[in-house]
């Protein structure tokens, strides 16, 4: 049940508001020592295609409250800047 | 032998409490820092081990927990395997269970907390999910034992016929690109389904790799120019490419076995939720929780060491009159029976009621949403949210906090924590605190003293974090939803706990006792007090007898104050220290050294070589910081 429109912008998962969902498009990250974080993230359900919900952000720029594959993860905020998504819109 | 594996808060261990009871050992796997815990029960004229395998999401290598698991079922081969799934989150559940089943061993699933995912508005076709599988599913509520004897009876009997998973099918070019790889070492045998090293060295599994490499190399470039056209295709590197697919699978299995429900409105786990994580909210309630917890160890625990201390102490008049008075019975008293009314009084008081409650907050899920509210903060010294539990414990006792540590993920970020908690300054410490600069000083003075030991503490954390090799850290956590703990589970995790902390701190605090005796009974203090003169007069700049009281305060730190008292002939300390020396004399038993429970507790937690190296460096730290706080002090005081 993708709605996703063509043309729509990637953008970090961090420039979510609160509510707003998105489509996974990529998670970035080098070969290096975040690749452990690239993999545990994707082996928490986040991988390309993925409907990700953002549901609030800890005060003081904390980490993200995300509903993932219906559970409910925390992610910190570095690590969700690397998460690429297409956003979907709430009309 | 049977395995228990899943996912973490599923309900695993109290399944495995329930099929064990007392039977059972919880240890170290070994040369790791990873908890082992092995049971025994009997069945049907079976003897059966029970092995609780790590809560972990995955198998691939990426923490040693999932390395432990993976080598375990790979190459042990346990004669079944029990995967615990939670019916509420089946997708991401199934996403484990699809990678257990690569590893073709015997299993039956226990779909647990079917109660909850009914509550949640989610139903789930059981023999539809067995049939797709072609595994046993079992519905269980594990903190009600519904289920538990119908599972542990599929277990034997899969185990008995040896009985193999179905082989779950990939995608059409999944599958090409794993039957290609598969034929390429036809003739090379591995400990391992072909199948499943296929899979993971499509995957390029570090792992499996090497062993793969030393039969023929040949097969590793086989596989990537495989995988390479699958990348092309997908525009997706080939890790990514499999764990979606394994997740699309998962998704399709679970959207054809389960019927949601629209949830009629916020159960109360939900309303909970909103309230422990909300921006103000979220943090009044954590204060409660934490001030209450506090609160509850060291008020029970004070209590209980009071109880236990008198009681102890009354024996004494009747253990002396059995043993004479004279050296000999100066030395046992003092050294063994005082070593062993330490230990008694000081750790098992406060370790006891704090397990109690590290497990009640744990296991309800409230140590997650700790963490979400406090990451950003403790992010600054290199860890994540959840090494704000033990930190704030440390200020009652280190031990309970040391022991808290085992909360972080990576045996890096628990080094890093118990680190910065045995600076913290614990109640003992506080005696001094109070009793030495907040009484003859002034008590902002002692504010001041406790806000300077923060930015210390931040500042050797950020030092740290530094210095140690490893990942930078991040969080990634699952909040579970709330629910009730399990009363007998959290009962009997503290229990073993106690013991394994017994085992060892109890030999290494009457040791030192001991020692410490023996010098005073043989009247060296003084030549103690000389030697470390140049230490203690030269460079800090206090009286001889400080060097006999930091040796005192190593056995418990309150000590140090009450054995300068005794040296010094006075408690009044303004007759004999200068509000300088105070101050040198209070931050340098702030920092110099862990007490011998705490430096026991690090033992055991990080082994000998790590505790030592982070005891002598906390002493010439201390010893370092003393002397500058001295020369600085002095001086400011000569400018005004």
């Amino acid at each position: 049940m993708s709605i996703e429109e063509p043309g729509k912008k990637e953008v970090p998962l961090t420039n979510l508001k609160d509510g707003e969902s998105g489509i996974v498009v990529s998670v970035k990250s080098g070969y290096g020592r975040a690749w452990g974080l690239k993999k545990r993230l994707m082996d928490m359900g986040i991988t390309p295609g993925t409907k990700i919900t953002v549901v609030k952000t800890a005060p003081f720029h904390g980490p993200l409250e995300v509903i993932v594959r219906g559970y409910r993860l925390a992610i910190g905020r570095g690590m969700a800047e690397k998460i690429f998504v297409k956003v979907e819109r709430v009309e | 032998m049977i395995a228990l594996a899943g996912n973490a808060n599923v309900g695993k261990s109290v399944i495995f409490n329930y099929l064990t009871g007392l039977h059972q050992h919880i240890g170290n796997w070994p040369g790791k820092t990873v908890e082992k815990a092995e049971g025994t029960l009997h069945f049907k004229g079976y003897r059966i081990d029970i092995i609780d395998l790590p809560g972990i999401y995955s198998l691939s290598t990426y923490s040693i927990e999932e390395s432990i698991s993976r080598r375990y079922i790979a190459v042990e081969k346990p004669d079944a395997v029990i995967n615990v799934v939670d019916a509420s989150i089946l997708e991401r559940n199934l996403f484990f269970t699809l990678q257990l089943m690569e590893l073709e061993t015997p299993m039956v699933i226990a779909l647990n907390q079917i109660d909850v995912a009914k509550k949640k508005g989610i139903e789930i076709d059981v023999e539809k999910l067995s049939e797709i599988l072609g595994v046993p599913v079992i519905p269980t509520v594990a903190i009600k034992g519904i289920g538990i004897f119908k599972l542990l009876d599929k277990a034997v009997e899969v185990a008995g016929k040896k009985a193999r998973p179905k082989k779950v099918e990939y995608g059409e070019d999944f599958e090409n690109a794993i039957r290609k790889i598969e034929e390429s070492f036809i003739d090379y045998d591995l400990p391992y389904p072909r199948r499943y090293v296929a899979i993971k060295i499509l995957e390029r599994d570090k792992e499996i790799e090497e062993e793969v490499i030393q039969k023929n190399p040949g097969i590793i470039s086989i596989a990537k120019e495989v995988g390479k056209k699958l990348e092309e295709k997908y525009g997706h590197s080939c890790p990514t490419l499999i764990t979606s697919e394994r997740y699309r699978i998962a998704g399709c299995i679970a959207r054809e076995v389960q019927k949601i429900i629209s949830p009629p409105r916020p159960t109360l786990a939900e309303k909970l939720h909103e309230v422990t994580t909300h921006k103000v909210l979220g943090y009044l309630v954590m204060g409660t929780i934490l001030l209450s917890m506090f609160f509850f160890v060291f008020a029970f625990g004070n209590l209980l060491s009071e109880t236990l201390s008198n009681l102890l102490y009354g024996l004494k008049p009747f253990l002396t009159f059995i043993l004479e008075t004279g050296f000999l019975g100066e030395l046992f008293w003092g050294g063994i029976v005082e070593g062993l009314i330490a230990g008694a009084t000081i750790a098992l008081p406060y370790v006891i009621p704090f397990y109690i409650a590290l497990y009640i907050l744990e296991d309800s899920g409230y140590v997650s949403r700790v963490a979400f509210l406090m990451d950003n903060a403790m992010h600054k010294m290199g860890l994540h949210g959840k090494a704000f539990i033990p930190l704030i414990l440390g200020y009652g006792c280190n031990v309970p906090a040391c022991l808290g540590c085992r909360i972080m993920e990576t045996q890096r970020e628990r080094l890093i924590a118990a680190f910065a908690t045995t600076l913290i300054p614990c109640a003992a410490r506080t005696v001094i605190i109070l009793g030495l600069v907040g009484r003859f000083i002034g008590i902002q003075w002692a504010l001041v003293l406790y806000v300077f030991n923060l930015i210390i503490i931040f500042l050797l954390g950020r030092l740290a974090f530094k210095a140690l090799p490893g990942e930078p850290t991040g969080l990634i956590m699952e909040m579970p939803d709330y629910r009730l703990p399990h009363l007998k589970t959290v009962l009997k995790q503290t229990w073993f706990r106690l013991a394994e902390f017994l085992k060892i701190a109890l030999p290494l605090i009457i040791v030192a006792t001991f020692t410490v005796k023996l010098f005073e009974e043989a009247g060296l203090l003084e030549a103690v007090n000389t030697v470390l003169s140049p230490v203690t007069v030269r460079w800090l700049g206090l009286p001889e007898a400080v060097g006999v009281s930091l040796i005192f305060g190593v056995l418990r730190k309150e000590l140090a104050l009450i054995m300068l008292a005794n040296l010094l002939g006075t408690t009044d300390f303004s007759y004999v220290l200068t509000p300088i020396q105070m101050v040198v004399f209070t931050i340098v038993s702030m920092f110099y050294i862990p007490c011998i429970a705490t430096i026991a507790t690090c033992v055991k937690e990080f082994g000998w070589k790590k505790s030592f190296f982070l005891t002598v460096f906390e002493i010439l730290f201390a010893l370092a910081l003393g002397g500058v706080v001295f020369r600085v002090l002095s001086i400011l005081v000569n400018l005004f």
